[in-house]
């Protein structure tokens, strides 16, 4: 064997082996090279480390999760690992991952990328995200992955081998012309259901990109209409269910409803995974609600009432004219909330009047009514309730002077807490977040949706008032019943009662059974009720329509039946059963 | 593999030494270290700095670390130490903010001074990074044994053979991967070739200078000989192995290619010329990504290489 004749050098199909093998030379030249000039020579103790190194890190089995031991501190769960598991192994590296909501699918794709990268299989990659999110991205697959990934900010961001951009700013020229010469080993994109329809700019860019392995992560893969599904399920292998024709007539008998399931369920289990909540082995802990109701002071309820004939006063002389109306129902809401909202709010109004309105010396009435007012009932009981709990708690308001108020107002009387708002730059979010796990026991917050705030460690929540949108209120719960919290999580709604605030928690709470109702299918309810109208506006029209209590306890009645006959409509039309290929 | 973090440890100095770092302080769980200019330069990432330093001639300020491999039990010792140590009016405390801020923590040394503290264990980049760095100076070699016993008491001069050494990686890849390390010697006078080749260094003292009283027997081979005659031996052992998944894979890219024929099918019969040609164009696109991301093969690199004069005869144990 040793006498074998030199082959020429180079890369070619050798025909021993079944596969193509190409062989860098690229060593030799080196070593040639360096003969020639007598050096540089390397140290041999290094030599050795490199060989030590990379045997350490040697990929030695096509078959065995890899990554999971090089993300030191982060212990995935066992779904998720098993979702990158079939992503690598039965899916080769092009699936939807489709969990419900808090189900961690960014976990998952991280897991997934890791698992190549370490693989060298991955080295570019893109990640497309709403614009809200990049900051996120970037941080969790550098925290918890030590992925170094950047998020775009300039055009020289692109030459980075792991960027992190927003959809919106990817597609557009300049950007796009870079990213469709590329070519990447894997593409990522967050809350993918906005590529549901063909048409759109954003879909026929992904279409065009060229990938090797691609993730699209949504929570919700159908929201109206099935032919969405079959659209997502295009970007990433066109034909797995049939050309649109053969799917319509296989398995679509109405938009919305499949039929042979089954087999519908067997093909999307070869692109999609959909983790569920109830059937996870991820014990979410309990949620209580308490709702506290309470008894506005005289002098509070004198403002409330003078703020709401003033509204129906102005409403009325609008001649029913809404649009301008609806900033004006926020007085109300604010009134229930602290004297210093609607103050602020009322100062705003009058500089906007003319000098002579007639209107300025019914805003200044206003103003004297709030001057009568010494004490808020709510934050009273607020401070009640906390001593009472004894335990952090996060505190959600609407409005930025209640927020200011309740600081003050709690320091007043001994208590350390931080503020929270949408506002403030990174650096301060995450030092109110450090101050509030710390030494702080209580958190006033302005802002739930965003990023990056999780308060596993706390399970006390308070809703001063109550946003209008329920995804919002769901937002507020989910910052602290999410994964990782190990307590039960107790929820006090605070409501004044005779209020417009008493309505809105009856529908929240009663109707929409709100507060124990987990996420996930509340968006795609909310999604198809939105499509005539968003709910604030029909609850802002409801208010300022109608004539007296109970007209407005009706209107919301049939508003809280339409939410629940979508919800017994969707579970109903089944148009989620074929997505849940983890049963059985 | 994982590593345990005492030989993350090990590895970790044995870069440091060799780079002529200076250790400030060691433990089972840490070391702090002042890094040379060499390890500097690779660990970093200070371009433009270094840059400055060589135009102007500045004195070059390396960078310290304390680089901790158990952060677990370091904590632990750090925490009782600390506990040990504490004066009741707050360790750590500038009394001057502290009397003006209240309880204000020390503020951080920035500068030279600054030591940084990182954790490093299995997994971490700069655990890689070391390995790199490694690999990037320690990749060609030129190595002679230093004989046993001193020149004077040998007498006449010891024949010594050159070895080619190489440390190929293999990497078969289709949508998935599987590497294979291969050290392989071969000598240059004789085409005797060696399978594990460190089997045949280790016990042997190697330093790059030449000895006394040593001669070299001449090769019989010219490097890109030898380097073929390697591969050639690799190939043929790697021809052995079973190639199931390479079938697998190009059976699931069939398949894969057998949906995509179908849905292109029908919209191919598109009238539109236009649309037809744009679809025809997204159908070789899809086939062409299909083709990257399942076609098997095989790749060959080396990982460090090198001439090894060895004190003949080697035993060869292949």
């Amino acid at each position: 064997m040793n006498n074998r004749p030199a082959e020429p050098v180079g890369s070619h199909p050798d025909n021993r082996l079944p596969v193509p093998i190409h062989r860098d030379r690229s060593w030799l030249e080196d070593l040639e090279s360096r003969l020639d000039k007598g050096g540089p020579w390397g140290d041999w103790r290094l030599s050795k480390l490199a060989v030590e190194g990379e045997k350490a890190r040697l990929v030695t089995s096509f078959e065995e999760l890899q990554c999971l031991k090089h993300i030191g501190d982060l212990s995935p769960l066992p779904h998720q690992t098993d979702t990158a598991r079939r992503v690598l192994f039965e899916m080769s590296g092009r699936a939807i991952l489709a969990d419900e909501v808090g189900l961690g699918k960014t976990i998952e794709a991280g897991l997934i990328l890791k698992e190549y990268m370490v693989r060298g299989l991955v080295s570019k990659v893109l990640i497309l995200v709403p614009a809200s999110l990049v900051l996120q991205w970037v941080r969790e697959l550098n925290s918890k992955f030590g992925i170094p990934a950047v998020a775009q900010k300039k055009m020289y961001s692109w030459e980075n081998d792991i960027v992190v951009a927003s959809m919106d700013t990817a597609k557009r020229d300049p950007h796009s012309e870079i990213l469709l010469n590329r070519e990447y080993d894997m593409l990522i994109i967050d809350e993918a259901h906005k590529l549901k329809n063909k048409k759109t700019s954003n879909y026929k860019f992904i279409e065009k990109l060229r990938k090797k392995y691609c993730l699209l992560l949504t929570a919700t893969p159908v929201q109206n209409d099935l032919s969405e599904l079959f659209n997502l399920i295009t970007l990433l292998k066109p034909g797995q269910l049939g050309g649109q024709g053969q799917f319509a007539a296989n398995f679509v008998v109405d938009k919305r409803k499949p039929k042979n399931q089954d087999q519908l369920k067997d093909e999307l289990s070869k692109v999609m995974i959909r983790n569920r909540r109830g059937e996870s082995d991820v014990a979410f802990t309990k949620r209580t609600v308490r709702n506290v109701g309470l008894n506005l002071s005289p002098d509070e309820q004198a403002l409330y009432d003078g703020v709401t004939s003033f509204v129906k006063d102005q409403y009325q002389a609008a001649g029913g004219n809404l649009s301008s109306m609806l900033s004006l129902v926020t007085l109300q809401r604010e009134v229930c909330s602290s004297r210093d909202a609607v103050f602020v709010t009322l100062v705003n109004l009058s500089k906007k009047l003319p000098e002579d309105s007639p209107l300025r010396d019914k805003i200044w009435e206003l103003v004297y009514l709030i001057k009568n007012i010494k004490a808020n009932t709510k934050a009273e009981k607020t401070i009640e309730l906390i001593r009472e709990m004894n335990e952090k708690v996060i505190v959600f308001t609407e409005y930025r002077a209640t927020q200011e108020y309740l600081l003050n107002y709690f320091r007043d009387h001994g208590l350390i807490s931080v503020p929270y708002r949408g506002g403030m730059n990174r650096g301060k979010k995450d030092w109110m977040m450090d101050l509030f796990r710390g030494r702080a026991q209580v958190m006033i917050a302005t802002e739930a949706g965003g990023e990056g705030i999780n308060l596993q460690f706390c399970h006390h929540m308070i809703n001063f008032d109550l946003p209008w949108n329920p995804m919002r209120v769901e937002q507020r719960i989910g910052r602290v019943h999410r994964l990782g919290q190990t307590n039960d999580v107790k929820i006090f709604n605070l409501s004044t009662s005779g209020t417009i605030e008493e309505h809105i928690l009856n529908l929240l709470h009663e109707k929409i059974n709100m507060f124990e109702m987990v996420i996930g299918g509340l968006d795609v309810i909310l999604e198809r009720y939105e499509k005539k109208e968003s709910i604030e506006k029909s609850l802002y029209k409801i208010m300022l329509e109608s004539g007296n209590d109970d007209e407005i306890r009706q209107r919301l009645h049939s508003l809280g039946d339409s939410l629940e006959h979508i919800r017994r409509d969707l579970e109903q039309q089944n148009i989620s059963e074929p997505l849940r290929e983890e049963e059985a | 593999m994982t590593m345990t973090p005492q030989e993350v440890q090990e590895h970790f100095m044995t870069y440091l030494e060799a780079t002529e770092c200076s250790v400030i302080e060691k433990s089972s769980e840490h070391v702090t270290v002042k890094l040379s200019p060499q390890a500097d330069k690779m660990l970093t990432n200070r371009p433009y700095y270094w840059g400055f330093v060589e135009r102007t001639g500045a004195p070059a300020e390396t960078l310290s670390f304390t680089f901790v491999f158990d952060p677990t039990k370091y904590d632990e010792a750090l925490a009782k130490q600390q506990k040990n140590s504490a004066s009741p009016a707050g360790q750590g405390q500038d009394p001057v903010l502290s009397r003006y801020y209240g309880t204000a923590p020390l503020l951080p040394v920035l500068g030279p001074g600054r030591i940084q503290r990182e954790d490093v264990t299995y997994g971490s980049s700069r655990l890689a990074q070391i390995w790199n760095a490694a690999r990037e100076e320690g990749k060609c070699v030129y190595l002679f044994q230093q004989p046993s016993a001193p020149a004077a008491q040998r007498g006449r001069s010891t024949a010594y053979e050159q070895w080619l050494g190489v440390c190929f990686k293999v990497e078969f890849s289709c949508d998935l991967k599987r590497e294979e390390l291969h050290f392989l010697g071969i000598s240059m006078s004789s085409r005797a070739i060696i399978e594990h080749f460190p089997a045949v260094l280790e016990g042997r003292e190697l330093h790059p200078r030449l000895p006394e009283r040593v001669h070299v027997k001449p090769a019989v081979l010219t490097l890109t000989e030898a380097a073929a005659l390697l591969e050639d031996y690799l190939i043929e052992k790697l021809s052995r192995l079973d190639y199931g998944w390479a079938a697998q894979a190009r059976e699931r890219l069939k398949q894969e290619l057998a949906v995509i024929d179908g849905y292109y099918e029908d919209l191919l019969k598109e009238e539109d010329e236009e649309k037809k040609a744009l679809i025809a164009e997204q159908y070789e696109n899809r086939k062409s990504e299909m083709q990257w991301q399942y076609e098997p093969k095989v790749s060959l690199s080396a990982i460090t290489s090198g001439l090894f004069h060895l004190c003949s005869p080697v035993s060869a144990s292949s």
